[in-house]
C-alpha cells in the first residue's frame, strides 16, 4: 500500500493493527494477572521479584527493539539503493515509543531499586547509560522539529540515530565491562543457561511476548501518524504558497501536481525563476 | 502502596496514556486531512485511479 493510500482518511486501517491490539491487550492482562496474583514469592526478593515480570521486557522494547530497528530503519534510508521516505517515518516512529520505553524502564528500575539498593538513583554503569540513551534519543525527537526539507531532514535524523545507537552495546555491556550495582542477565547470559525457573519463567516470557505486541502496535498508529502529519504539513505549505502566489508576492509558481519526486506526499516547488537583478 | 503496586501503577498507566493520545493524534489528523481534501481525490478514490504508488 503506498503512503497515499495509507493517508488517506478513508483508507482502510490493515486488519492486522486490530487484531495486534486485540492480542496486545489480553496478553498485557495475562501477565499482570500471573504477576501480581499466581506467580509466588521470590525466596530472596519476597514480592518485589514482580516488577521483574515488567522492568526487563519495558527495557527489552527499549534497548533492542525500538532503538534497534530506528538503528535499521536509518540505515537503510541512508543507504542508496534502499532510500526511501518510509524508513525515515519508520525510525522517528520507533524512536518516540522507544523514548517512552526507555522513560519507564528507568522509572520501573528506579521503584525497584529503592527497595532492593536503598536508593532511588545512583551513577551506576548501567543506569547512567540507560539516562544517556534517553537523553541522546530526546535530542532526535528535537532534531526532527528542526524545520527543514524532508530529505534534509531524513539523513540529519538517520545520522543522528545511527551515533545515539552507539549507546545501546554500552548499556547491554555495562553490567560485564564494569563492576556495577545492577545485576547481570538472568535469561541471556554468558552460558545461555536461564536461572529463573517455573511459572516465575513463563510470566517472564508472557511478559516479554505482550510488550513486543504493544510496541508493534504502537509503532504502526505512530507510523500513520507520521504519513498523515507529512501530507497535511505538505498541504497546508501548498495552501500558503498559492495564496502568497495569487498576491504576487512570491516567484514560486503553484504547484501542478503530485508526481515522484517532489516534496513530502505530492509538494511541488519550482525553483524561483527570477527575471532580472 | 507498595513499590510492586506503584510499579505496575506507573508502568501500565503511562502505557495506556501515551496509546490514547497515538489514536487522538490520528483521529484528528485523518479529520484534517480529510476536510483539506479536494473535491477531484474523493473522485479518484471511488474510481480507484488513486491506488498507484
Amino acid at each position: 500500500m503506498s503512503d497515499r493510500a495509507l493517508a488517506h482518511p478513508s483508507a482502510p486501517r490493515p486488519p492486522w493493527l486490530r487484531i495486534l491490539g486485540a492480542a496486545a491487550l489480553v496478553s498485557i492482562a495475562a501477565t499482570v494477572w500471573l504477576g501480581l496474583w499466581v506467580t509466588p514469592p521470590d525466596r530472596v526478593q519476597g514480592n518485589l521479584v514482580r516488577l521483574v515480570y515488567l522492568h526487563p521486557p519495558i527495557a527489552w522494547v527499549a534497548l533492542y527493539l525500538a532503538f534497534g530497528l530506528a538503528a535499521l530503519s536509518s540505515l537503510l534510508y541512508l543507504w542508496r539503493r534502499t532510500r526511501s521516505l518510509f524508513w525515515d517515518r519508520l525510525a522517528a516512529a520507533s524512536v518516540e515509543v522507544g523514548v517512552v520505553f526507555n522513560a519507564l524502564t528507568l522509572a520501573t528500575g528506579m521503584l525497584w531499586g529503592r527497595p532492593t539498593w536503598g536508593v532511588w538513583w545512583t551513577w551506576d554503569a548501567r543506569l547512567t547509560s540507560t539516562a544517556l540513551l534517553l537523553v541522546l534519543f530526546l535530542g532526535y525527537l528535537a532534531l526532527r522539529r528542526v524545520p527543514a526539507d524532508p530529505e534534509v531532514r531524513a539523513r540529519r535524523c538517520a545520522v543522528a540515530a545511527l551515533v545515539a545507537f552507539v549507546d545501546v552495546p554500552i548499556v547491554h555491556f555495562s553490567v560485564i565491562w564494569w563492576q556495577t550495582l545492577h545485576q547481570g542477565a538472568t535469561v541471556l547470559n554468558s552460558n545461555l543457561s536461564p536461572t529463573i525457573h517455573g511459572s516465575m519463567a513463563w510470566t517472564l516470557l508472557l511478559g516479554f511476548v505482550a510488550l513486543t505486541l504493544v510496541f508493534v502496535w504502537m509503532v504502526g498508529v505512530r507510523y500513520r501518524i507520521e504519513v498523515l502529519a507529512d501530507r497535511t504539513g505538505a498541504e497546508r505549505l501548498e495552501v500558503s504558497l498559492a495564496e502568497r502566489w495569487a498576491e504576487g508576492d512570491l516567484d514560486i509558481a503553484p504547484s501542478a501536481g503530485n508526481g515522484p519526486g517532489n516534496g513530502a506526499d505530492g509538494t511541488s516547488l519550482r525553483p524561483p525563476s527570477r527575471v532580472g537583478p | 502502596m507498595s513499590y510492586v503496586d506503584a510499579g505496575y501503577a506507573t508502568g501500565l498507566s503511562v502505557l495506556f496514556l501515551y496509546a490514547v493520545g497515538l489514536v487522538i493524534r490520528r483521529r484528528s489528523l485523518e479529520r484534517a486531512v480529510e476536510l483539506s481534501s479536494p473535491p477531484s481525490d474523493s473522485a479518484e478514490r471511488e474510481t480507484g485511479a488513486a491506488s498507484g504508488p
